[in-house]
């Protein structure tokens, strides 16, 4: 399967990279020699010095061949065009684009429908107002993912030091939580994903991973200490376009906003499209403004500015002021592991946001969504088991799954089952399954066909 | 400053003026009321001179017309009219002093409805018509100002129709001016039929409805009877003139596109929400102030409290009850109502809606600076932002309107008036509305009002019917500096 991607920035090296592990045919055009060449030294891919909207080195990457085609530069004109070539010379190669210009906002179904008949549009300021808004759903959660169109949930959240959790055997958990059903997928312990067994206990301190059905995901956090309180008042630091989307997603749920903006003519292009929130001239990490808008009451803080020394200025700055929560844009992907560190959990990163999307998208088989954790040592997945493929129609323990990955839940028809051993999966269910980096590439191939057919 | 040009479309003004005279002359020949040859001169003196103006003082020049002497044109041209349609009124000597037959003609041009007349029904039925006619082309002449020609000049915060108001065509107002100004006029017309025959159901007379109908569309006032719409002491009636007074103060664009099938277009439109609620709370306040006091049933405190409400608010100056022998409460209220007005782009004067919206929220800005000193906010009306410019007119025009409510309340002072009855008389003329209080209540007329204030109310007329800046301009010696 070959995959063409347009764009080795940020984006389109960490898909190019991912799909690269799972042993993809990847072939990445970008027309800086640089960005190739360092893409080439760390991953194995083949990089091609080029535009990416011309046609001859479309052709050249072999477009005509190619499953699909990602257009991920910065450009939106550059994805448009590369999208609208790759549909003349090859119209059966799946086509993804990055749009980021807002004025696309309604059109993303026409571009769908007709020509260049995009599969997907993935607006990463979309993508990542969509995370911002379930991480402010969930109590304390440091990452928050849906699945099942909202009706499973899957938080990450790190264990307080006074929770009554603490030490708890998983086995002895089912007890504890009594009628609530949830289950412990996933362990991050020193910074290391630990799978856990029954006998695993839980420690204060651990990023814990929990899926569960909509509703019992309150009661379970409550069980976890997470008290829910839900979000009336919000300050947005940084103005840009996904401060901008956020703040009209969040007066739509009549929060309380105030952004605060830098740029004086940003700010009254915000007062002009804001009907509610309050628009502020300063500058984030500037003490007395905050203090000045009292930002030890707020329930959230979210910095989003373009920097990401001022993100993390503000934001520790909010937390140190008492503010309730907050939640940091960092785009530098080497700074992720080093956030819990400083007290900032809460991440949201455009990008990252953006590559889930495409990689859900383009996944084979029939994975529905997919969303990566704990930066991006794990992911999980919804897909459809497929009759044909090896997972169906017998008990869970007598399923050769590779290490590294579980199905952690099964749903079936209207009901959502948290899996025991013993558990049935039958053709058409939808699953949910973990899995670590190196495991996704096999759990695909499960997937999609018997393993015997190989 | 092209002053030629100016005077000659003075003249093709004048030239109007006078051949309008053709239909009280028709009446008069109906009714054969012995003035019709008195009609007639004032008709010939009239068309002689505005097209002396006209053809005497033509220039080839056919550069559009500057703001500056477009404003100068409306003043000079409103008040050349004014003075013109008084003549029938002073040649038939049914108004013999030329002050008061000026008086009654500008206050008809500019739709006040304040009357010298203390016996109407005792004028000729010709002069009845005019006095109504009057009033139907000076408020179709404020309709077309507002809608179509103020935009372009952009005072007093009506370069907000430009952007704000959905203009009645899909396409910009400006290059279709004509067009515009001619749908107007159906709209007008059309409704103006409907109030006439609506009118002719409730019992009244042909003659009345018609004249009725003519006064009510501009939001005027002037009525056939002595008593006003009290005379024909019908609930029928009532209504039928407050549904029509609430057509007359609802910006005229929106009935455009109500009639093109776009519905409830009212209720979309942030100015008239907030016009009708007002209306409606101010009535029920009134009706709860009356019931019992004045009234022994709900239904005729509503009835009579929301009347006076609506006269006073659509500026039109109808009566239906002495408001003056109502509680303090209510005649507050109605006294308030002088200075409120109703919709920009509709028949009636006062401050406008949209302008003491635009206020209040430009107030509230500065509070909420005081809160959030950093905070930058945008003045919005509809979710539209306004442009700084546009609020600064506003203000401008609020305090300039206050200031000239003041200075002529102190001119009138000083001729003798008593206080109740120059400031009621002040804020009447500036507002359009038509009667006042004290000496000047709804059952009294002007006509004790000396000589020297009738003509400065006539002034005051011009000043709130134009708008204020257009004419106050031609105070400023700047204006006269090239």
């Amino acid at each position: 399967m070959k995959i063409i991607i347009v764009g080795a920035g940020q984006v389109g090296f960490h898909i190019a990279s991912r799909l690269a592990n799972e042993h993809k045919d990847v072939v990445v055009i970008d027309k800086n020699p640089q960005a190739i060449n360092k893409l080439s030294d760390k991953i194995d891919v083949q990089g091609i010095i080029g535009d990416g909207n011309s046609p001859l080195v479309l052709e050249e990457a072999g477009i005509k061949g190619a499953e699909s085609l990602l257009a991920v530069t910065d450009s939106d004109d550059v994805n448009l065009v590369a999208c609208l070539t790759a549909n003349m010379i090859s119209p059966n190669t799946r086509k993804f684009a990055r749009l980021r210009n807002p004025d696309f906002d309604n059109y993303h179904k026409a571009l769908k429908e007709s020509p260049p008949f995009i599969e997907a549009i993935i607006n990463p300021e979309m993508e990542a107002v969509k995370s911002i808004v379930r991480l402010m759903n969930v109590p304390g959660a440091v990452e928050s993912g849906e699945f099942v169109g909202g009706r499973v949930k899957f938080v990450g959240f790190r264990l307080d030091e006074d929770s009554v959790m603490d030490g708890v055997k998983l086995f002895d958990l089912k007890n504890i939580l009594g009628n609530t059903r949830a289950l412990v997928a996933a362990i991050v312990r020193d910074e290391e994903l630990i799978i856990p067994q029954g006998k695993t206990p839980l420690q204060k301190g651990d990023l814990i991973y929990l899926i569960t059905d909509k509703e019992n995901l309150r009661p379970a956090l409550t069980a976890f200490g997470k008290e829910h309180k839900p979000v009336k008042k919000a300050m947005i630091v940084g103005g840009g376009e996904l401060g901008r989307r956020l703040a009209i997603e969040l007066e739509e749920k009549n929060i309380n906003t105030k952004i605060i903006e830098i740029d004086k003519q940003r700010c009254l292009y915000l007062a002009d499209i804001l009907n509610k929130a309050i628009v502020l001239n300063g500058d984030g990490s500037d003490q007395s403004l905050l203090l000045e808008e009292n930002i030890g009451s707020m329930d959230m803080v979210i910095s989003l500015t373009g920097d990401e020394e001022t993100n993390i200025l503000s934001s520790l700055l909010a937390k140190k002021m008492g503010a309730g929560s907050t939640i940091t844009k960092i785009l530098k992907f080497s700074y992720f592991g080093l956030m819990p560190a400083i007290g900032l959990e809460k991440v949201v990163n455009p990008r990252l946001s953006a590559i889930d999307s495409f990689l859900q998208h383009i996944r084979r088989g029939k994975v529905l969504s997919a969303i990566s954790i704990n930066g991006e040592q794990a992911e999980v997945m919804e897909a459809i088991a497929l009759e044909t493929s090896g997972i169906v129609d017998k008990p869970i323990h007598e399923i050769d799954f590779p290490k590294g990955a579980l199905i952690i839940g099964i749903i079936h028809g209207d009901k959502i089952e948290i899996p025991t051993g013993s558990s049935i999966i039958y053709p058409n269910d939808r699953v949910i399954i973990f899995a670590e980096r190196k495991a996704v590439s096999k759990i695909e191939k499960i997937l999609s066909v018997k393993l015997e057919f190989f | 400053m092209r002053w030629g040009f100016v005077f000659e479309v003075c003249g093709v003004l004048i030239v109007f003026a006078g051949l309008a005279q053709i239909f009280p002359l028709l009446w008069s020949l109906y009714y054969n009321d012995g003035i019709a040859v008195s009609i007639l001169y004032s008709m010939l003196f009239s068309v002689t001179m505005g097209a002396v103006l006209r053809f005497g003082l033509r220039r080839k020049t056919k550069r559009p017309v500057s703001a500056r002497e477009g404003m100068a044109m409306v003043t000079l041209g409103w008040a050349a009219v004014s003075f013109f349609s008084a003549l029938p009124f002073w040649f038939s000597s049914s108004i013999p002093s030329f002050s008061s037959a000026f008086f009654e003609s500008v206050s008809g041009l500019t739709t006040t409805g304040s009357t010298i007349l203390t016996d109407i029904e005792a004028m000729p039925k010709s002069l009845l018509f005019w006095r109504s006619f009057l009033q139907w082309v000076g408020g179709m002449g404020i309709v077309l100002f507002s809608i179509a020609i103020l935009p372009f000049i952009g005072i007093g915060g009506m370069a907000l129709f430009k952007a704000e108001v959905p203009t009645p065509l899909p396409d910009k107002l400006k290059p279709r001016l004509q067009e515009t100004a001619k749908l107007l006029w159906w709209v007008y017309a059309l409704i103006s039929l409907l109030g006439v025959i609506a009118l002719k159901l409730g019992g009244m007379t042909f003659f009345d409805s018609l004249c009725h109908a003519l006064t009510t569309l501009p939001s005027g006032g002037f009525s056939t009877k002595n008593a006003s719409i009290a005379h024909y002491d019908s609930a029928y009636i009532d209504f039928v003139l407050i549904f029509f007074m609430i057509l007359a103060g609802l910006n005229f664009t929106l009935h455009f596109q109500f009639l093109r099938g776009r519905k409830i277009t009212a209720f979309n439109d942030p100015e008239a929400k907030v016009f009708l609620i007002t209306i409606l709370i101010l009535s029920l306040i009134v009706t709860f102030n009356l019931f019992g006091s004045v009234y022994d049933n709900v239904f005729d405190a509503f009835r009579y409290g929301s009347f006076q409400i609506v006269s006073i608010i659509t500026t039109t100056g109808y009566a239906t009850a002495d408001y003056e022998l109502w509680p303090g409460m209510s005649q507050v209220i109605i006294f308030f109502c002088f200075f409120v007005g109703s919709s920009a782009g509709s028949t009636a004067g006062g401050m406008k809606f949209i302008r003491i919206m635009i206020c209040a929220k430009y107030c509230y800005k500065e509070i909420f600076k005081l809160i959030h000193p950093r905070a930058v906010s945008q003045i919005k009306i509809g979710g539209q932002s306004l442009d700084d410019g546009v609020v600064h007119s506003i203000l401008g025009f609020m305090v300039l309107y206050i200031g000239i409510f003041v200075i002529a309340a102190i001119l009138l002072a000083s001729m003798g008036v008593d206080l109740l009855t120059t400031i009621s008389a002040s804020a009447s003329a500036i507002g359009n509305i038509g009667p006042g209080f004290g000496y000047v209540g709804p059952t009294e007329s002007y006509a004790s009002i000396p000589d020297a204030g009738k003509w400065l109310l006539g002034i005051c007329m011009l000043i709130g019917r134009l708008e204020i800046y257009t004419v106050i301009i031609l105070f400023v010696p700047a204006f006269w500096r090239d």
